[in-house]
C-alpha cells in the first residue's frame, strides 16, 4: 500500500490533552480511518504546535482525503513518500 | 444468554429499532468474520429487545449457485399474503420488490428484517438491498444484513452494492474479537490457559466455545479441529446423519435427512447434543462453519452418493420446477450430466427472469460444461442465452466469445436469420471493449446476410445498431440515415423497442450537428421505451439524454437526466447503462467544482470489476485531473492507465485523455509539455465537432504560445479568453455553472479579477492553480499574498462538502430554498439537490430537522468563507 505525507496546519495550535480525552480522541481517528482503508502510522508536530507532518498507509490520496474530512481534520499538501534509510547504501 | 462485550451493540440496534418505530427505518450492515457472533446479536435483539416488533428472518445459500431471491422467498413463505401471491404469480420483479417493501412497511408494528450471510448473496438479492436501502428511510423498518467482513473484498459483489448505496440511511457495524479479560470470564470453569485460549482463536467468540467444548487431550489448533473434535464424539450413525445434513444445505428438511440417513435415532442424537438445531418446520446446523467443516470431511465417493440421493428424492417432488437451483446442483455434484440438462437451463431462466444474472450465467456455464452429446441447435441456444447474460451484466469478452460459437453453430446449421441477428449483437460487446473496427464489421456482415431475407426485426435492429455505430463515431450524417431507415421498420413493424433505440441514434447525431431538434425525438425516445416497459432503452435514452446535456454544458439537465437515469437503472437492474452513467456523472461534478462527490463516484466506477475500458477511462480522467488540481500525487498513474487505454481505441476517447494529460502537464508548470500532449488531439477534437475539447486545447496551444488560428470549433468562453476577453468569458463560465473554469479565465485579468479567482481556488482546494495565481499577484507588485497553502479545506461534519456545510447553516436560519438559493448564486434546483444530500447525509427526515440540528450541533456561521479576505 502507498505511504504518504500529510501536512496539516492548525492556524490555532494542535492541542491534544495528555489524558484519557486525547486518548480516545487518537482512537476515534483510527477507527475512523479504517472505515476509508487508511492507516495512520505517526506524525511529527512543529514546536509551536501549528504544523503537523503525517505518515498514512493509505489506498490512494482520495482515501487520505476522506479520512480527514471524516476527522475533521485540514489537508494542505499530500505527498506520496518511501522510506530512505540512511545505511541504506553501506 | 448474556453476549460479552456486545451491549453497545445491542444498544444502538435498540435505539435505531426505537427510531425505526417512529417512522425513521434504517438499514444495518452488520460485518465480522465467520463466528464473530453476528447471528447470536441478532437473536439477542429480536428476543430482549424487539419490544413487540414484527421479526422477518430470510438468508442466502452457501450454494456454488444460490437460488435468486433466497431471504425473500424465505421471509415470503411466513409473510403469506399479498407477498406471497406475487411471489407465486411469478410477477414481474419490480412489483415483487415494491410488494415487499409494502410488507415491510404497512404493518402496525414496526419491523425487524434480517437477511443473513449476505456475503453469498446472489444478483437479485443485492439488488433488492439497493432497492430497499434507498427507501428503507421512509419505512418503519430496520433491515439487518449480516456478512462476512472476512469474506467480502474490495470487489465482492456485495461489496459493489454496498458502494451503490453510499449516501444512503445506512449505519455500518463491525463486530470485534472478545477481549482477553471476556475469554478469561468464559473459562472461569476450564482448566485450560485463558491466554492460549484467546491467542489461538484470536478472541473469535464461536471459535472459543467450540474450542472450550471440545475438552479432548490438547487444544484443537483450528476452529475445523475443535468443531470436528465435537463431531468425533457423535456414535458413528450421528456422524452419517450430520453427513447428509451438510449435504442438504443451510436449510434441512427433516424428511430429506430421514430419506438419505436412515434411523430418527441418529437425527435425534444431532439434536440433542446441539449439532443440529430445528428451526421453524426445518433443521439448520449450529454455525454455518460447523457445517462447511462436515463437508470438507466428507470422501468424494461418500459425497457423490449422499448428492444422488438428493437429487433421486427432491425430483419427484410435485414442486421440483421451482426447486430447479438446487436441483442442478445436486445433480452436477452427482455427476449426472442428463440431470444437470434438465435442471441447469430450467434454473438459469428463472434466475434470468428475476435479473440475478449473475446466477444465470453460472447456471448456463454449467449446463454447456454437460452439454457434450447436445445436437448443435439447442446448445446454440444456450450460448445465446449465456452470451445475451454476459452482456446484461459487462462481461463483453464472455459475451464475444459465446455468440462466436454460437454463430459457427448457425452457419453450419443453415439458419441466415439467426446468424445475421447474432452478427449485430456481437457488435455490442465489441463496442464496449472498445474493439469499434471489429464492431462495424460484424454489423456489416448482419446486414449482408439479413438483407436478401424478407425484412423483419433482425434486420431493423441491424440498421439501428449500424446508426449507433456511426453516432458514437460522431459520423453524424451516416448514423442518422440508418437510424431513420430503422426506426420506419419498427414503425412499420410496431416494434416500439427498436424505435426507441433509432429515434435514440437519430435524436444524438441530430444534436452533435448542432441541430436542436434532436431532442424532439431523444424525448420521443424516452418515451416510447417507459411506456413499452423496453428497460435496456429507457436507460440508454437516459444516458444519451445525460450525455447530450453535458456536451453543450447544460449541467444542471444533465444532472437532473442523471438523477433520474441512475435511479431508474438501479431499479431495473439495467446495468450497462448504470455504469455509462456513472461514468458520466464525475465529469458533470468536476466541471460544477464539486470535486469530492466527483472523486467518490470515480472510485465506486473503477472498483468495478470487469469495467468496459470506455467507462474506466472517464473514472481515471476524472481523478487525474482532480489530483492535478488539488497538487495531489500520482496523477501520472490515472493518466497513464488512461493512455494505454485510450490508445487502440483513439478517436474523441483518446483526445479526451490528451486533453486531461494536457492540463496536467500545464499546471505542473511546463507548458510546452502540455502544448505537445494537445497537440495530437487537437485536430481531432476539430474532425469530430467536439467544441469543448477543441477550445479546451486551443486554450492549451495558445498558452505555449503555439495556436496557430482559432478554429471556429472552439467553444466560445475559450474563444473569448483566447482572445484576451477574460472578464467576458469569465462570465460565461459562471452562467454555465463551472467556478473553476470562470476563476482560470479571471487569471488572465488584473489585480481584483486574480483576487477573486485566488479566493475561488481555495474553495475549491485547487492548490496548483491558487499557487499560479499568488505568483501573477505577487509578479503585479501586490504585497500580502500568502505563499504557503492555507487551510481553506477544514474538514466537515458527517462528510457534508463545503457548499453544503454553507446552505445547512442557512438552513439553521430557517431560510427558504429560493433565498439560499438568491444569496449563494444557486439555482434553486441545485440548492433543492444540496438540501436533499445534507438530509441523507445528516440522517435526518425533514429540513427543520436539519435545522435545529445544525443549531444544536452548531454548523458553523454561514460567513461567506469563499469570499476573498
Amino acid at each position: 500500500m502507498p505511504r504518504y505525507l500529510v501536512e496539516r496546519s492548525f492556524p490555532d495550535g494542535l492541542g491534544i490533552p495528555l489524558n484519557d480525552e486525547g486518548a480516545a480522541a487518537c482512537l476515534a481517528v483510527v477507527g475512523n480511518n479504517a472505515d476509508h482503508g487508511v492507516t495512520w502510522v505517526q506524525s511529527y508536530v512543529s514546536e509551536d504546535k501549528r504544523k503537523t507532518y503525517c505518515i498514512y498507509d493509505g489506498p490512494d490520496p482520495e482515501a487520505i482525503r476522506r479520512a480527514a474530512a471524516h476527522n475533521q481534520l485540514p489537508v494542505d499538501r499530500i505527498t506520496k513518500i518511501s522510506v530512505l534509510d540512511p545505511y541504506f547504501y553501506r | 444468554m448474556k453476549l460479552l462485550e456486545r451491549d453497545a451493540f445491542l444498544d444502538q440496534l435498540t435505539d435505531l429499532l426505537a427510531r425505526a418505530a417512529g417512522g425513521q427505518g434504517r438499514l444495518v450492515l452488520l460485518g465480522g468474520e465467520a463466528g464473530a457472533g453476528k447471528t447470536a446479536l441478532v437473536q439477542q435483539l429480536c428476543h430482549a429487545r424487539a419490544g413487540g416488533a414484527r421479526v422477518l428472518l430470510g438468508a442466502c445459500d452457501a450454494l456454488t449457485t444460490p437460488r435468486p431471491l433466497g431471504p425473500l422467498v424465505d421471509i415470503a413463505l411466513v409473510a403469506g399474503g399479498e407477498l406471497q401471491r406475487v411471489l407465486e404469480g411469478g410477477e414481474p420483479r419490480d412489483r415483487l420488490f415494491a410488494s415487499f417493501l409494502a410488507e415491510i412497511s404497512a404493518g402496525e408494528r414496526p419491523c425487524i428484517v434480517v437477511f443473513e450471510d449476505m456475503h453469498w448473496a446472489d444478483d437479485a438479492t443485492l439488488d433488492l438491498l439497493r432497492y430497499l436501502g434507498r427507501r428503507i428511510g421512509g419505512a418503519r423498518a430496520l433491515l439487518i444484513v449480516t456478512y462476512r467482513s472476512d469474506e467480502v473484498g474490495a470487489r465482492h459483489p456485495l461489496r459493489v452494492a454496498l458502494g451503490d448505496l453510499a449516501t444512503a440511511a445506512v449505519t455500518r457495524l463491525i463486530l470485534p474479537p472478545l477481549s482477553l479479560d471476556a475469554v478469561r470470564s468464559l473459562m472461569k470453569e476450564s482448566p485450560l490457559d485463558p491466554v492460549l485460549v484467546h491467542g489461538r482463536t484470536g478472541g473469535n467468540p464461536f471459535f472459543v466455545t467450540e474450542l472450550l467444548a471440545a475438552h479432548g487431550p490438547g487444544t484443537p489448533a483450528t476452529v475445523r479441529d475443535a468443531i470436528l473434535a465435537r463431531v468425533a464424539r457423535l456414535s458413528a450413525a450421528g456422524q452419517a446423519a450430520l453427513e447428509a445434513a451438510a449435504v442438504i444445505g443451510t436449510r434441512i428438511e427433516p424428511w430429506l435427512l430421514l430419506v438419505l440417513a436412515a434411523p430418527a435415532a441418529a437425527l435425534d442424537e444431532c439434536l440433542a447434543t446441539g449439532m443440529l438445531q430445528a428451526a421453524e418446520d426445518v433443521l439448520a446446523f449450529r454455525h454455518e462453519l460447523v457445517r462447511e467443516a462436515v463437508l470438507e470431511t466428507l470422501s468424494p465417493l461418500r459425497r457423490t452418493e449422499l448428492h444422488r440421493g438428493a437429487l433421486a428424492a427432491l425430483r419427484n417432488r410435485p414442486d421440483a420446477v421451482q426447486l430447479a437451483a438446487r436441483l442442478a446442483h445436486h445433480a452436477e455434484a452427482a455427476g449426472d450430466n442428463e440431470a444437470v440438462l434438465a435442471y441447469a437451463p430450467a434454473a438459469a431462466r428463472q434466475a434470468a427472469a428475476l435479473k440475478a444474472h449473475r446466477e444465470a450465467v453460472s447456471q448456463y456455464t454449467r449446463a454447456l460444461r454437460c452439454a457434450g452429446g447436445m445436437p448443435p441447435a439447442p446448445r446454440a441456444e444456450l450460448l445465446e442465452a449465456l452470451a445475451y447474460q454476459c452482456y446484461l451484466t459487462d462481461r463483453h469478452d464472455e459475451a464475444v466469445v459465446a455468440w462466436a460459437q454460437a454463430l459457427e453453430l448457425r452457419r453450419a446449421l443453415g439458419d441466415p436469420l439467426r446468424e445475421g441477428d447474432i452478427l449485430r449483437w456481437l457488435s455490442r460487446p465489441l463496442w464496449y471493449l472498445g474493439r469499434h473496427a471489429e464492431a462495424e464489421a460484424s454489423v456489416r456482415s448482419a446486414l449482408r446476410v439479413l438483407e436478401p431475407l424478407p425484412p423483419g426485426a433482425e434486420l431493423g435492429w441491424a440498421y439501428s445498431d449500424l446508426a449507433r455505430l456511426h453516432m458514437t463515431a460522431r459520423q453524424s450524417a451516416a448514423a442518422i440515415d440508418w437510424g431513420e431507415q430503422a426506426a420506419a421498420l419498427g414503425e412499420r413493424l410496431g416494434d416500439t423497442a427498436l424505435r426507441s433505440h433509432a429515434l435514440n441514434n437519430v435524436g444524438c447525431a441530430r444534436l452533435q450537428n448542432g441541430d436542436e431538434r434532436g431532442w424532439v425525438q431523444l424525448d420521443r425516445s424516452l418515451e416510447l421505451a417507459l411506456a413499452g416497459n423496453h428497460e435496456e432503452h429507457a436507460g440508454r435514452a437516459y444516458a444519451n439524454l445525460s450525455t447530450r446535456a453535458l456536451a453543450s454544458l447544460q449541467l444542471d439537465r444533465a444532472a437532473r437526466y442523471l438523477d433520474e437515469g441512475l435511479a431508474y437503472a438501479i431499479d431495473h437492474d439495467v446495468q450497462t447503462y448504470y455504469l455509462c452513467m456513472l461514468g458520466s456523472r464525475p465529469y458533470q461534478l468536476l466541471r460544477q467544482g464539486r470535486w469530492s462527490e466527483a472523486t467518490d463516484v470515480a472510485t465506486l466506477l473503477l472498483a468495478r470489476p470487469a469495467l468496459s475500458p470506455l467507462y474506466r477511462i472517464e473514472g481515471l480522467v476524472a481523478l487525474g485531473r482532480i489530483r492535478a488540481r488539488r497538487g495531489d500525487p500520482e496523477v501520472a498513474a490515472v493518466l497513464d492507465e488512461a493512455l494505454r487505454l485510450a490508445t487502440p481505441i483513439g478517436g474523441v476517447w483518446l483526445a479526451t485523455v490528451q486533453a486531461a494529460r494536457a492540463e496536467a502537464a500545464w499546471l505542473a508548470g511546463d507548458a510546452a509539455r502540455a502544448a505537445d500532449e494537445a497537440r495530437g488531439a487537437f485536430d481531432e477534437a476539430i474532425e469530430h465537432n467536439d467544441r469543448w475539447l477543441a477550445g479546451e486545447l486551443a486554450l492549451a496551444l495558445w498558452r505555449a504560445g503555439r495556436l496557430n488560428a482559432l478554429p471556429p470549433a472552439a467553444a466560445e468562453p475559450y474563444a473569448l479568453q483566447i482572445a484576451g476577453q477574460w472578464r467576458a468569458a469569465a462570465a460565461q463560465w459562471q452562467a454555465f455553472g463551472c467556478p473553476y473554469d470562470a476563476a482560470q479565465a479571471l487569471v488572465d485579468g488584473d489585480e481584483p479579477a486574480l483576487r477573486e479567482a485566488l479566493a475561488t481556488f481555495e474553495r475549491l482546494g485547487a492548490r496548483a492553480a491558487s499557487g499560479m495565481a499568488a505568483r501573477r499577484l505577487r509578479a503585479l507588485g501586490v504585497r500580502g499574498v500568502p505563499r504557503g497553502p492555507r487551510s481553506a479545506t477544514r474538514a466537515n461534519v458527517a462528510g457534508l462538502t463545503a457548499r453544503e456545510v454553507e446552505i445547512w447553516s442557512l438552513l439553521g436560519e430557517e431560510r427558504r430554498n429560493a433565498e439560499i438559493a438568491e444569496r449563494l448564486f444557486l439555482s434553486p434546483r441545485t440548492v433543492d439537490h444540496h438540501v436533499s444530500s445534507i438530509l441523507t447525509k445528516l440522517g435526518v427526515r425533514s429540513r427543520a430537522e436539519a435545522a435545529r440540528c445544525a443549531r444544536e450541533r452548531g454548523a458553523p456561521a454561514a460567513q461567506p468563507h469563499n469570499r476573498a479576505s
